[in-house]
């Protein structure tokens, strides 16, 4: 092929050149990743220490005898207190970190001064986003593998269900978690303190889906407000699936809304990041810091 | 109390350097020490380190501006920060207004006023005026005398308008108006200023030197760092030249000029620019200092060179440029300036 | 013509630099409103989990199992001073430390240093206004608290307030300390995350000591926070205390004294080493 200067640019675009640049932008990110050593901690550390609070804090409500436990067990239905807690504390660290992680990714770009030269490659500007969320994937199963390795090894946590179960629900809820990490990264390009809109979805998991309670405790008015956050479902279907024998079939009505839901923000996300894809072009706010 | 405003002797300041960029000395010793064994954990190995300022000497006459200039790294920063107690010197001593930089370093504080990193040495979050008032209290001026001395700041540096809006709203060259008036406040002796027109537009830039003249009526002593070679020239008593941590010169402007005055530049402009082209030249005899610049993406060359005498050297240099698809475009025969003095001294150009 | 300085240092000025440090400080927390906004509501937010986990445990409002541990029922009340002590860590490593590292960041470091007015002295300055603005959060949090969740203080508030008092003190002086090495790092973020949850953690603002796995109090009893919060609770709400309240005073003045003087001398000698290798004003 020649490669004379003619105007003919050697770009072409096309469905292969646009996969082979979202694999360029998950391997770019990966790499960024593993250069920072404070991964360890984040991958090792955290997954450990963050659930232990609210553990621990089991520990002292169930007193030196245990007898706190059995009421427990009795309001919750489950009989593994800790597998209990780690799980919806993984659910609100995975929208944590999504939130941040894919919720900043533009903005890092655009404080990093390489979201202007990203935006000016003719690739479909929308996988920048999809390919942060490849490594991410990545990097939270890992997270929960390396949980739920811990935990088993040091409390004996064990698994009363099927693995398989476990996962398929965790795969139904990326839509959901993964969306509104993209509807919040339009957001936070645009909006200045965008710390605190992170600060308050994370809160609003925190309350209202039953993060270390069972949705039931709640009164009437949260629990309406809890049907409404997707986060809610996936915890109840990954205790479900985890603790007792659950089939598809015990899982749908969690799974369904969770779908749903996710459908809905990834939409949502998607709709926000042309908004403000169309009004940086007009405003120019691309290149700002 | 010392006759110098400002006094250092062979200052020196070394860093710890990162692998590969020190100095070949140090280096050296580092690579050919016999490697320690692994369980000798406790031996240091010697540390390679990167000398910024290799033994300055400078005394700064009380009145006068001086004029500190050199490229980038040249270790003007570095200078600076140690006249003014951010930086402690490896070695050698400074005296700023009599006072020791290390052992009196509160008094040296007291005598300066600053102005480092312009905009971003103020608070944004705070006004114009709550800045210069917050500072005025930390330079110990008694509460009165800080509240009408920031009022005649404000008005001189023409900051009345907007003295109670936040910093942040501010344009750039607001934001050096209120850095400048902070470095004002005490009516310090001595002013230090790095790079003080970098980033302004001409007409702030135009501004700015005329009040560092108003300055310097009034009393003031002014050390200021530039790359800028007309601005050096033009408001400097004296000018010191540093290069790669030494001061390679030290006079007034037209010293310095007169140092080349028995040479001429001579500048061309080229088309068709080849390396084999400037060795020719550099072998004509009274030819020295060869210096090209790519003027933009263009094929355009700019070729500076220094010669004894123009009027036999120029035959030979058209001879060596014609042909082979070199051109010249133009030619020009000037006195010498400050950044040829530069040149002259150093080899290279100003804005490398 | 002779230039004449109108800096003339006096103890005045002095007292007056801290005074004028502490209030820019205040100024600048307040023109973050969602900041400050956020500092009140964070906490509540990190509770609620904690409020309806122990609702999972109770019959009838109380929580039985608890109460075996220290004494009280109430464990909504033990949790919410808990969280007020968690506020003042929290300001301690994010903002102490944080502090002139962001003032490192921005430029302004350099010129508060050039300033003929000590390092140490522009610290404690910092720490005022940081002790006053945490103060008010977290009372303004405790009533929010207190309104959602129910506090009930039984004993006596000032006993329990004039108890916070060198604890705190001792906190900030640790926090000279911090201040000086985040200074030298250059991604401090990890330490102060990390740090942070473990001293939270540890020094029982959470839950009683006493339920913790006996192969970790030990680590608890090192750190002097856990007596000062331990006194505070025996005061107000009448728990049992680890060891006699006396003693734990007497614990805090220790510390107290200790980290103010041993956090300074670390400070002054990271600022030193600052100046040796000039890291200021470059990141």
């Amino acid at each position: 092929m020649e490669t004379s200067l003619t105007p003919q640019s050697l770009g072409q675009r096309g469905l292969l050149s646009d996969i082979r640049a979202f694999l360029a932008i998950i391997r770019r990110e990966w790499t960024i990743f593993i250069r920072y050593p404070s991964w360890i901690i984040a991958m090792l550390i955290w997954p450990l220490i963050f659930p232990m609070l609210y553990i621990l804090t089991a520990r002292a409500l169930s007193g030196p005898d245990g007898s706190g436990l059995a009421v427990f067990m009795k309001t919750t239905g489950a009989t593994d207190y800790i597998g209990y807690i780690i799980i919806g504390t993984t659910v609100w660290m995975w929208q944590n970190i999504v939130l941040w992680d894919v919720g900043f990714a533009l903005r890092q770009e655009q404080m990093r001064g390489t979201l202007e030269s990203n935006w000016l490659s003719p690739t479909w500007r929308f996988s920048y986003l999809l390919g942060h969320t490849g490594p991410q994937i990545v990097s939270m199963a890992i997270f929960v593998l390396i949980t739920a390795i811990e935990f088993g090894l040091i409390f004996g946590v064990r698994l009363n269900g099927s693995g398989w179960m476990l996962a398929l629900v965790m795969l139904a809820a990326i839509p959901a978690i993964y969306g509104l990490g993209f509807a919040f990264a339009s957001l936070v390009i645009t909006v200045k303190e965008a710390n605190a809109f992170v600060f308050l979805i994370r809160g609003l998991v925190m309350i209202f889906c039953g993060i270390t309670f069972p949705i039931a405790i709640l009164p009437e008015w949260m629990q309406a407000v809890a049907k409404w956050m997707p986060q809610s479902y996936l915890i109840h279907a990954m205790r479900t699936a985890a603790f007792s024998n659950a089939g598809v079939n015990e899982l749908l009505p969690d799974l369904i809304p969770l779908l749903s839901f996710g459908t809905f923000w990834l939409v949502v996300g998607y709709l926000a990041f042309i908004w403000m894809e169309r009004r940086a072009r007009q405003t120019g706010a691309i290149g700002q810091y | 109390m010392s006759d110098f405003a400002i006094e250092a002797t062979q200052l020196v300041k070394k860093f710890p350097a990162r692998p590969g960029t020190g100095d070949k000395k140090t280096e050296g010793e580092a690579a050919s020490s016999p490697k320690k064994k692994r369980w000798q954990f406790w031996k240091k190995e010697p540390k390679a380190l990167f000398t910024a300022v290799d033994g300055v000497d400078l005394q700064i006459q009380r009145g006068e501006i001086f004029g500190l200039l050199g490229p980038n790294g040249a270790g003007k920063s570095t200078t600076i920060r140690m006249l003014c107690t951010l930086l402690e010197p490896t070695s050698g001593t400074a005296r700023v207004n009599g006072f020791d930089v290390v052992k009196q370093a509160n008094d040296v504080r007291r005598s300066l006023g600053t102005l480092l990193a312009g905009e971003r040495s103020i608070y944004w979050k705070l006004s114009g005026r709550e800045n210069l008032e917050y500072f005025a209290a930390l330079y110990h001026i008694p509460q009165p005398i800080a509240k009408k001395r920031v009022e005649e700041l404000i008005e001189r540096m023409e900051l009345k308008d907007r003295a109670n809006e936040l910093v942040e709203k501010y344009s750039t060259g607001m934001r050096q108006r209120v850095a400048i008036a902070k470095a004002l406040l005490a009516r310090p002796p001595i002013l230090l200023l790095d790079e003080p027109t970098l980033g302004l537009d001409p007409q702030a830039a135009r501004r700015l030197r005329e009040l560092i003249a108003e300055l310097k009526q009034e009393g003031h002593t002014i050390l200021l760092t530039t790359h800028y070679m007309e601005e050096a020239d033009q408001l400097s008593d004296r000018i010191g030249i540093i290069d790669t941590g030494k001061v390679i010169a030290l006079d007034t402007p037209a010293g310095l000029k007169r140092r080349i005055e028995q040479k001429e530049v001579i500048k061309l402009e080229v088309t068709g620019w080849h390396d084999e082209i400037g060795e020719k030249l550099k072998s004509i005899t009274g030819i020295e200092n060869l210096i090209t610049r790519q003027q933009g993406e263009a094929d355009l060359w700019e070729v500076n060179m220094q010669a004894h005498n123009s009027r036999t050297a120029i035959p030979r240099i058209v001879e060596h440029i014609s042909g082979n698809g070199t051109r010249l475009v133009n030619m020009n025969i000037v006195k010498p300036s400050l950044e040829d003095v530069f040149i002259h001294l150093t080899g290279k150009a100003l804005r490398d | 013509m002779q230039i004449t300085t109108l800096s003339q240092p006096s103890l005045k000025t002095q007292l007056r630099s801290l005074f004028v440090i502490a209030r820019k400080d205040w100024k600048v927390f307040w023109r973050y409103p969602l900041n400050a906004v956020s500092n009140v509501f964070q906490p509540i937010i990190w509770i609620t989990p904690v409020y309806f986990m122990g609702k999972a445990f109770s019959t009838n409002g109380q929580a039985t199992g608890f109460a075996a541990y220290s004494g009280s029922g109430d464990y909504m009340s033990y949790i919410l001073l808990g969280t007020v002590l968690t506020n003042f860590i929290l300001t301690v490593f994010w903002g102490m430390g944080l502090a002139l590292k962001e003032d490192m960041d921005a430029g302004v470091l350099e010129s508060n240093w050039l300033t003929p007015v000590s390092r140490l002295l522009i610290l404690v300055g910092r720490t005022l206004t940081s002790l006053l603005t945490t103060t008010i959060t977290s009372l303004v949090m405790l009533g929010i608290g207190a309104a959602l969740f129910g506090f009930k203080p039984t004993g006596s508030t000032l006993a329990a307030f004039l108890t916070a008092i060198p604890m705190l003190l001792g906190l900030y002086g640790f926090g000279f300390a911090f201040a000086g090495i985040v200074l030298l790092m250059r991604d401090a973020n990890t330490l102060i995350d990390v740090g942070s949850f473990l001293v939270q953690g540890f020094s029982g603002t959470n839950f009683p000591v006493k339920s913790l796995p006996y192969w970790l109090i030990p680590v608890s009893l090192m750190l002097p926070l856990t007596y000062g919060l331990d006194a505070i609770r025996g005061f107000l709400l009448k728990t049992n205390t680890l060891m006699p309240i006396n003693i734990e005073i007497i614990i805090l003045i220790v510390f107290m004294f200790v980290m103010l003087w041993g956090g300074a001398q670390i400070f002054y000698r990271v600022e030193r080493r600052v100046r040796k290798l000039g890291t200021l004003g470059q990141h």
